[in-house]
């Protein structure tokens, strides 16, 4: 809902991502925080924040695929471990940023055009099924290929980044990098549902008989819908490869699939700004409990690491099934309902 | 535009089986130009069977489709949409996750350009491109009158405005001719009326034809210019509505053999 008083005289400024002054005011508030974070504080968080980075894009890659075509994908982490693999073994014959981290994104969007092709003739289950095979093929295959070609068991190294001479291996120069690619990803992401590919995307979602007799080509679509999500995935990837330095299969797991789309369902699956808001709260509560759980060992409670761990994966559940159980709809959605029930007050909202 | 009266669809001695059941024996009718032709019949008497032929969906066994004198017997449904058949769904078939604008600009999509790099980027002739067709997807919005709820999510409006903005996506297409499948089933009297309006609005001021099946006889009776009656898979009298109202076999398919006078609804 808009607050009374905004109107347009064109449809582009309609479609404006943020419609008010004020909203952009506070946006460009928040960038002003994030830009001189570097200066206010340690390598430590500025990590965390690059890692958070890195993760909002692969689940903007992910609200893509899943959440406007409605294409169910439980191998973004392996993807994401395209990406990187990709970004690794080019950066390792010399190509310069600039290069890899497109490279990266198109490399893997092709891959998922290969597992894409089968998928977009199955629905639901079997559509889970078959990107689970994915996921669990990804090792398997760079483990068979030769050595020489993406490292095998051993891994990769990834050379540093530099952009015109500038070294961007540093932590701050890796999250300017990480937050660069998350406004991207968020502004892209803010892009496609206002676009003719994205409300054919939507369309498939909510109605794909229907779609295919209203002329929308529905196979097309829902490979493209793949495509778009692993594009991010691959640049995700790449970041992650500067991040890490090193890249090798065990961090392109399953677990981390799952994860994503936790994010994702938490944040919410039917607005842009689930991906962002999803990974936000559960990093915010995995880092919370991660910090307490530490202070709990420290505290000399007897307490050993074992049950500390096990607890904190518990409490982190919890968190996560109290938010599903209060707004399933995410808190995406919970966020326009404030919103709503704000400009409305003091009325009630109906 | 063809002449009035010029036939731009039509079917030629289809013939459709279902195991025993003969659904569609030797149906041919033609879908004039600037007409609203309704198809009625009691259930199970096969207008569903030959809507589905006309938009593709069934394959008749015997028999062809032609349209703008045309054989289309072999095309998809998406590719009937394409050449210019448009249709509207029984029940509701709309995107409930969009909105009633979005909604009508999917019915754009064959006709728009970009991919999946224009939407990401939101080049500027992706901007240009979705100015144009909103201001011509606010044209059907202002014709349907839709203006009110162009913003709101479909999943939450009433069942008579999504029907609504089903018409609307099928305007989108601008079609040649619209096939309305139980257009009124459901409605209220007054969305009733206001989808009649829309109706003949559609005939008049697009020069569309309309074919629908329907069951509300007052209705049918009412808008449409050309009246099929289908009984057991064959046709059993064609006529404007006055003519059909006069007829026996219909009285008597209506109200069961031996019945004579009355009104067939």
């Amino acid at each position: 809902m808009r607050p009374t008083g905004i109107w347009f005289s064109s449809y582009a400024a309609e479609a404006r991502i943020l419609e008010t002054r004020r909203a952009r005011a506070w946006l460009g508030l928040l960038s002003a925080g994030l830009v001189c974070l570097p200066l206010l504080t340690g390598p430590w968080l500025l990590g965390e924040m690059t890692n958070l980075f890195i993760t909002m894009i692969a689940v903007c890659g992910l609200y893509v695929t899943v959440g406007m075509a409605g294409q169910i994908n439980i191998a973004q982490s392996a993807f994401v471990g395209v990406g990187a693999f990709t970004a690794a073994k080019l950066s390792g014959l010399g190509a310069p940023i600039w290069a890899v981290i497109p490279a990266a994104a198109l490399i893997t969007g092709a891959v998922s055009v290969l597992f894409a092709l089968p998928a977009a003739r199955v629905k639901g289950f079997y559509l889970a099924l078959t990107t689970l095979a994915a996921q669990v093929m990804f090792p398997i295959v760079i483990l068979a290929l030769p050595m020489s070609w993406l490292g095998g068991l051993v891994g990769l190294p990834v050379s540093p980044p530099s952009l015109f001479g500038i070294g961007l291996g540093t932590p701050s120069g890796l999250y300017f990098l990480g937050l660069a690619f998350a406004v991207l990803a968020v502004w892209t992401t803010y892009n496609l549902p206002r676009s003719r590919v994205g409300r054919a995307f939507r369309a498939v979602h909510d109605n794909d008989s229907v779609a295919g007799v209203m002329g929308i080509p529905v196979t097309r679509i829902k490979i493209a819908a793949f495509f778009a999500g692993a594009l991010y995935a691959g640049v995700a990837g790449a970041i992650l490869a500067y991040l890490l330095q090193f890249v090798t299969v065990s961090s392109f797991t399953l677990f981390a699939s799952v994860w994503y789309l936790g994010m994702l369902i938490v944040g919410g699956l039917h607005s842009p700004l689930g991906p962002v808001l999803g990974v936000i709260f559960v990093t915010l509560v995995q880092e919370g409990l991660h910090s307490a759980g530490n202070a709990i060992l420290q505290s000399g409670s007897g307490l050993g690491g074992g049950e500390v761990f096990a607890a904190s994966s518990v409490v982190l559940g919890l968190c996560i099934l109290a938010a599903l159980i209060f707004e399933p709809r995410g808190l995406a959605h919970l966020w326009t309902q404030t919103m709503t029930a704000f400009r409305l007050w003091p009325f009630p909202r109906n | 535009m063809a002449a009035t009266g010029a036939a731009i669809l039509e079917a030629r001695d289809l013939g459709l089986r279902f195991g025993a059941v003969e659904a569609l024996k030797d149906v041919s009718v033609r879908f004039a130009a600037g007409h609203v032709h309704a198809m009625i019949g009691p259930n199970g008497a096969g207008k569903s069977s030959l809507l589905n032929c006309l938009s593709g969906f069934y394959h008749p066994w015997t028999g062809a489709i032609m349209f703008e004198g045309r054989d289309i017997s072999a095309l998809r449904p998406p590719d009937r949409a394409r050449i210019g058949i448009g249709r509207t769904f029984q029940g509701i078939q709309t995107y409930p996750s969009m909105t009633a604008r979005e909604n009508i600009l999917t019915g754009f999509h064959a006709m728009m350009k970009g991919g999946v790099f224009s939407g990401l980027f939101r080049t500027p002739a992706t901007v240009r491109q979705e100015e144009a067709f909103t201001a011509r997807a606010e044209e059907i919005i202002d014709f349907l009158e839709l203006e009110e709820d162009r913003h709101r999510v479909v999943g939450d409006m009433s069942y008579g405005l999504r029907k609504r903005v089903d018409l609307g996506r099928a305007l989108a297409l601008q079609p040649k001719v619209l096939v309305m499948d139980e257009p009124m089933a459901g409605m209220s009297p007054e969305e009733k009326g206001d989808l009649a309006r829309f109706t003949l609005d559609i005939r008049d001021r697009y020069g569309i034809p309309v074919i629908l099946v329907e069951h509300d006889m007052d209705v049918v009776m009412d808008i449409s210019d050309r009246v099929t009656v289908l009984e057991f898979g064959r046709v059993i009298a064609e006529g404007t509505p006055d003519q059909i109202r006069g007829n026996d076999r219909v009285i008597a398919a209506y109200l069961g053999d031996g019945a004579t006078g009355g009104e067939a609804a």
